[in-house]
């Protein structure tokens, strides 16, 4: 079997901007606390973020939420800069991060577009209630490296282990793969996948929604109807990256305009 | 001699103490350095060759000697998540007492563990085999790779019972090539950790550098992908 290429579906119609994939993530991947000063130092560690955009004048605002995670680009700028090696695609479509190999130069995060590396600038610290929280199966960043959303490789690799063990193949959205925002996200407004099996999840919801153009290529010339239709678009499409991560625009009925950020 | 010629006027005694000392003061800063550098570098590459250390010891003797060579226990008889889970897990105070509430009576091993066993305490062991953080080493998937019905030992390249990891292909000796094994979890420890049952303190043998596992990946068709160890 082909190997697999992990993707994620954003359906941002769904999403309520309710954090609880940020706080998943926070507990998954062993991600220290972020205090208020992290956050007026513009130096939070968030793997996933939820962008709010206000919308309309006052007695009419609306808050438009995205879900921001790592996109993990099959043409990612943040792998070519690093002169370590420690950023790179593997046959499974994922720009891995290699905390081992990391020197903290920090020109992967300036070459990322979506703001989704992070770069560890104090030496990451929990309060003891937490201490035994931690996930053993992720390793504990130390100062001076980066890290970024892994679509949670632990749970793939755990997945995979064990469906090798038991000589059965991997579910199409199994709770055991997902990754933890995926498993947090109470509207289901996250949908993880593999983008290499037509069958998946990901992948129906990718050809409806993103049509044969794939990469957001879907322009007027089939009519306004089409173009209502479809829904898929990714992040900041313009620059090429090849984003894995599917976006699906909010359609807001009431205002008869489709929000596409 | 011939007049008006350089002579080397002998230098006065104290001078010359002077001298040595401060010679013998730098060939031994020399030394010490020399050392120092010579086990950052070796342990760099290999085992270190100088202060490499000797087998730790533990809170209890606990002799392998006894217990697998001489009664025969099989690894997983104590370190059962061996071959469930990531770590090899160490046994509960429990597991010995199972036996040692009866024997080994006078002893003062084994009078230690009865009385960690009383205070309903645990055996603080000294680890051995440490991995770094960034390396997640799962045991099941290791020990199943290696053990069960191998059907064709490929190459035999150790006679003797000392089984290396880059042979892990071979992994009872003295097997004919194309025989058919039957290799329980148990016989493959020691591809790692060296043949425990005759160590009286159980010792690191192998460096369990990157290299050293990567070149068993590489001999065993495993994925070298970083994401399969390091996450």
């Amino acid at each position: 079997m082909a190997n697999p290429s992990w993707g994620m579906v954003i359906d941002n119609d769904k999403c309520t901007g309710c954090n609880a994939c940020v706080i998943a993530c926070q507990s998954e991947n062993n991600i220290p606390i972020n205090e208020e000063d992290h956050f007026t130092q513009r130096r939070p560690i968030q793997w996933i973020r939820i962008e709010r955009y206000w919308e309309g004048e006052f007695p009419n605002v609306k808050a438009r939420f995205i879900p921001v995670l790592c996109q993990h680009c099959a043409d990612a700028p943040c792998e070519p800069v690093c002169p370590v090696y420690a950023t790179y695609h593997n046959d499974q479509g994922l720009n891995v991060q290699v905390y081992n190999r990391c020197i903290g130069t920090r020109f992967c995060a300036n070459g990322c577009p979506y703001q989704v590396r992070h770069f560890n600038f104090w030496e990451p610290e929990w309060p003891d209630s937490l201490e035994n929280q931690l996930n053993p199966d992720v390793t504990v960043r130390t100062r001076g490296i980066m890290e970024k959303c892994t679509f949670c490789v632990q749970r793939i690799q755990r997945t995979k282990r064990e469906s090798e063990k038991n000589n059965t193949s991997i579910k199409d959205g199994d709770r055991q793969l997902n990754p933890a925002c995926v498993n947090g996200c109470a509207t289901d407004a996250l949908v993880f996948g593999d983008f290499n099996n037509p069958e998946s999840k990901v992948s129906k919801m990718k050809k409806k929604e993103l049509g044969h153009g794939g990469h957001g290529d879907h322009s007027d010339h089939d009519g306004h109807k089409e173009h209502d239709e479809k829904r898929g678009y990714h992040l900041l499409e313009e620059y090429g990256t090849h984003p894995s991560v599917v976006y699906l625009k909010k359609v807001d009925y009431e205002s008869k305009t489709v929000e596409k950020h | 001699m011939i007049p008006g010629d350089f002579q080397f006027s002998k230098p006065p005694k104290n001078k010359l103490i002077l001298l040595g000392v401060l010679g013998s003061i730098g060939f031994i800063v020399f030394a010490v350095i020399a050392l120092i550098a010579t086990f950052h570098i070796s342990s760099w590459i290999d085992k270190p060759i100088v202060f490499a250390g000797e087998a730790p010891d533990q809170p209890i003797e606990f002799p392998h000697t006894i217990h697998v060579q001489e009664l025969g226990l099989d690894c997983t008889f104590c370190h059962t998540n061996v071959t469930k889970g990531a770590s090899a897990s160490i046994p509960a105070v429990n597991l010995c007492m199972s036996c040692h509430t009866q024997l080994g009576d006078g002893s003062t091993e084994i009078e230690k563990l009865r009385e960690i066993h009383a205070k309903k305490d645990v055996i603080q062991w000294t680890r051995v085999h440490r991995m770094p953080d960034h390396v997640r080493f799962i045991h099941e998937a290791h020990v199943k790779r290696f053990s069960g019905t191998r059907l064709v030992v490929e190459k035999i390249t150790d006679s003797t019972n000392q089984i290396r990891l880059t042979e892990a292909k071979t992994i009872k000796a003295g097997a004919k090539i194309g025989e058919t094994l039957d290799i329980a979890a148990s016989g493959t420890c020691s591809i790692c950790h060296g043949d425990v049952s005759k160590m009286h303190k159980v010792e690191q043998v192998r460096t369990l550098k990157m290299s050293d596992c990567v070149d068993c990946h590489r001999e065993n068709d495993a994925p070298t992908d970083c994401t399969t160890c390091h996450y």
